[in-house]
């Protein structure tokens, strides 16, 4: 009970403040209480308006008029041992933390077979922070990285069995990094810590196919496409020595944020019981290094990150009794973060995901839903990682999250 | 429709269980411990690089970060009931050089940048009370052959060692005569033996002039057997730690000039040298644009002069006449007949001395500690990594360059604080390797850089006084 007053409280005070973090990588899957409360299979069935982030096809076999708006609450719990460099026993908390993403959908058929929507989500973030004077505080004290995608979306029903739907994306988003720079030869008083915020923006798409062959079985596939993002925003570093020529000011970086791709299975084998099977794909490997060039030195730091294209599997189930949705589900996320490149900026390992929910059709036309995921990491040992990071230790994460939407049918 | 609902409550059942019973603990790492070992006394012998010597002068703050009291304090964090680290402490600014100021180096402008002693009043021992020998027996200046010698102490104080240090550290006769008698008399039950860098260093840092050659590899494996046979005898039961010798080749005092005197070469135009032994004309010549030549960092001051007629060498060395075949009306540097001093170069020759016998001295170290049971520190290796990829740390990147790369104090040849806790925890790995210690690692993190005044900064030649360098004449000069 206090954990669910505290998420409570955390959705008062930062309703509106997106942000981040929990998928493998900084990928955000929590678009819909009602998709989240099924392991996020719902490629296959996109009933509704979240349909525009996991199917957009889906809606052409909406019929009616929808509003979806929903918010998640994400608090991420994880723990660092090390650096081995240093004291392997040494234990080091990340600072708690709750995100907030939203999601917002309005469908409406405009003609017979034919549904326009538009959706607001957040389909990356990412966000840590650890303690200001940690071991690791030259790799890391704060990263908080938000992104807005403004979806657009129409779907066709060709014909009863078959519908294709297709979206553009319009990606807004910003980043901040934190940390101490490491001065390695001369005496300071206190490190210098710099702060980079980057606002970005970019574009997309998406297109999808739903097919039901029989009334019992529905078979969706749908692509994202990734996402070229030309971040611009400012360095400052404080306290600011001016023997070391340290580049203040502007900053550059360009990002892809990755496709993804979902295939799913839906089977109806009780009228009242729907159960699906969803393979993701996630091109990872867009993400191969952070550069941030600074301006006023015309210098770049590289990051390596060399990140795998990876694969997410969804189980999930709905029973009906009456009004009300029992549902249940099951995920694993394959890391796409190989051993030497794991780092505290986002402690990264495959997980496994446990999820519960229901829905409650309080009227012909308004409808709750509720759910509840527990993210499982699996203990992850870094070891021999990268020169840039040499920090080598054992981190253990875990991730409740929690999901209300409310939805309005016309 | 029932096993549907039973189906259902199991699997939510099923979370709820998992999630009461599946958070991690963390690795189950024991904290820092000895593992079986017990360690009470602690004691290191060596030479400059284990008295925490830096920026050419011995001094407080400096060796209140040697790598030694840096393994002592990790040691106490392990449970080692070791007390205090006792160690010949010499107050800042530290110890006096030839022209009785104290002869640290400080970084006096980052712009040049300037580099050198400021002329200060030196410091004063502080530590002179103790009435038992060192923990840190580690002598500037000293050899392998110092560690068995019972000679009076002030007699190296004389020419031609010249070394008042001996007189300092070990005091006095009544506590052993020599260094292994005054470790002996401490019955440590861990010990770091690190001796035989002297033996090549002053040979390279002298430009191979003084002294000519390094100690004979044969004459070494002699010494060193002897020194390591007798330390075993004494302490039959003490854990030993010995380091080999890292390439002394790849140190800043070596590498940092060479690449900033090829810019003021004028095109076609080679720097003129003398070899090994010349006096007179110089038959070397480079174009400094490979590490076949190294010029010492000795040779800062000069390196102004090139390129101009004149016989500043000279003047400084006080030579009361010039050597047949030399003529300081030729442009220095340029001309074979006012060439780059054979001192302020180790020509390929040299270097090639100087690596075979780092080669020949380090096979007998390995063998030598293997049969003593000792704990090896491959510095030689660890170095070599360094020099060729820096050494990063908890997103810290360290490199070999002087000043700005950070392991390496003023002088180019000893390691700074943080060097010198780099070094401390590759005796650390090598110790809990050996003897199953858990001891844990210094933080470079928390360990304070190279003073500086914080002003504008510019990337020259760096400018350090000719005089400065008479330490480490005292150091690896004569034997």
């Amino acid at each position: 009970m206090t954990r669910l007053r505290q998420v409570a409280g955390g959705i008062a005070l930062s309703m509106f403040l997106v942000s981040l973090a929990h998928a493998g990588g900084f990928q955000l899957n929590e678009h819909g209480a009602r998709a989240m409360a099924q392991g996020g299979a719902f490629a296959a069935r996109a009933t509704d308006g979240s349909a525009i982030y996991f199917n957009p096809a889906g809606l052409g076999f909406q019929n009616t008029a929808s509003v979806y708006l929903g918010v998640s609450a994400i608090t991420p719990a994880t723990a660092f041992y090390g650096p081995r460099q240093k004291n392997p026993g040494e234990k080091t908390t990340l600072v708690s933390m709750t995100f907030t993403p939203i999601n917002f959908y309005v469908t409406y058929p405009v003609m017979d077979r034919l549904t326009a929507a538009i959706g607001v989500n957040n389909p990356y973030g990412l966000g840590t922070e650890w303690p200001r004077d940690w071991a690791g505080k030259f790799l890391t004290t704060k990263v908080d990285l938000k992104t807005f995608f403004i979806t657009p979306t129409v779907a066709y029903r060709l014909t009863d069995y078959l519908s294709v739907g297709a979206g553009l994306s319009y990606a807004t988003g910003s980043v901040l990094l934190e940390r101490a720079v490491a001065v390695t030869s001369i005496q300071l008083p206190e490190p210098p810590r710099v702060s980079i915020s980057m606002g970005a923006k970019g574009v997309g798409f998406t297109a999808g196919l739903l097919y039901k062959p029989l009334a019992e079985l529905s078979i969706g596939v749908s692509y994202r496409s990734s996402v070229k993002v030309d971040a611009e925003g400012n360095a400052s570093f404080n306290p600011n020595y001016p023997p070391l020529n340290l580049p203040n000011g502007a900053v550059a970086t360009k990002i892809t944020l990755p496709a993804t791709g979902f295939f799913g299975v839906a089977y109806r084998p009780l009228p009242d019981l729907e159960i699906e099977a969803d393979v993701q794909y996630i091109g990872w490997s867009s993400y191969d290094v952070l550069a941030i060039d600074f301006k006023a030195n015309n210098s770049t730091t590289s990051s390596p990150k060399n990140y795998q294209n990876t694969y997410i599997l969804r189980f999930g189930g709905e029973y009906t009794l009456d009004m009300l949705h029992l549902r249940a589900g099951y995920l694993f996320d394959r890391s796409p973060v190989k051993t030497e490149y794991v780092e505290p900026l986002l402690p990264d390992a495959n997980r496994n995901g446990y999820n519960v929910g229901l829905g409650y059709d309080i009227t012909e036309h308004f409808s709750i839903d509720v759910a509840y995921l527990f993210l499982k990491f699996k203990q992850r040992d870094a070891v021999n990682t990268i020169p840039e990071t040499s920090f080598d230790g054992t981190y253990t994460t875990y991730v409740d999250l929690w999901g209300v939407n409310f939805g309005y049918r016309f | 429709m029932n096993a549907w609902r039973i189906t259902f409550a199991a699997v939510v059942a099923l979370v709820v269980v998992y999630c009461t019973g599946c958070i991690d603990a963390g690795p189950a790492a024991s904290g820092p411990n000895l593992g079986n070992a017990t360690v009470v006394r602690y004691v290191a012998i060596g030479n400059s690089l284990t008295s925490g010597y830096q920026s050419n002068g011995l001094y407080k703050s400096a060796q209140d970060y040697s790598f030694p009291n840096l393994i002592a304090g990790q040691l106490r964090l392990a449970g080692a009931n070791i007390g205090t680290f006792e160690q010949p402490y010499y107050s800042d600014p530290g110890t006096p050089g030839a022209d009785g100021k104290a002869s640290r180096y400080e970084i006096i402008s980052l712009v040049g940048p300037v580099i050198g002693p400021r002329g200060l009043t030196p410091g004063v021992p502080t530590n002179t009370a103790l009435s038992r020998p060192y923990d840190n027996l580690g002598i500037p200046g000293a050899v392998v052959f110092d560690f068995l010698d019972t000679a009076s102490f002030t007699s190296k104080a004389l020419p031609p060692r010249s070394n008042p240090l001996f007189s300092l550290i070990l005091r006095n006769a009544a506590f052993g005569r020599n260094i292994l008698s005054q470790a002996r008399r401490l019955s440590p039950d861990l010990v770091t033996f690190w001796l035989g860098n002297n033996d090549v260093l002053g040979y390279a840092t002298s430009g191979g002039a003084s002294p000519s050659s390094p100690t004979p590899s044969t004459a070494f494996a002699a010494l060193f057997a002897q020194a390591l046979d007798s330390l075993r005898a004494a302490l039959p039961t003490a854990k030993i730690v010995v380091a080999n010798i890292p390439d002394v080749t790849a140190i800043p005092f070596f590498t940092t000039l060479g690449p900033k005197i090829r810019p003021s070469l004028p095109a076609g135009v080679t720097l003129k040298f003398q070899n090994h032994g010349e006096t007179g004309p110089g038959t070397g010549s480079t174009s400094l644009t490979d590490n076949s030549v190294l010029i010492c960092l000795t040779g800062s001051t000069y390196a102004a002069y090139l390129g101009k007629p004149g016989g500043k060498w000279y003047r400084d060395k006080a030579y009361p006449a010039l050597p047949p075949g030399i003529d300081t009306n030729q442009v220095f540097g340029f001309h074979p007949q006012n060439p780059w001093p054979d001192a302020l170069v180790l020509d390929p020759a040299e270097i090639t001395t100087a690596t075979n016998t780092i080669a020949a001295f380090n096979q007998t170290i390995a063998a030598i500690g293997a049969a003593k049971n000792a704990a090896l520190v491959d510095i030689n290796t660890f170095f070599n990594g360094v020099k060729a990829n820096g050494y990063s740390w908890a997103g810290q990147k360290y490199t070999a360059d002087y000043v700005s790369g950070g392991i390496f104090s003023l002088d180019g040849v000893h390691p700074s604080s943080r060097g010198a806790g780099i070094l401390a925890n590759q005796f650390i790995k090598a110790m809990n390797e050996k003897f199953g210690m858990n001891v844990t690692y210094v933080d470079l993190g928390a360990i304070p850089g190279i003073p500086a005044p914080l002003a504008k900064t510019t990337t020259g030649i760096p400018v350090i006084p000719p005089e400065a360098f008479s330490e480490l004449e005292m150091l690896w000069g004569a034997r």
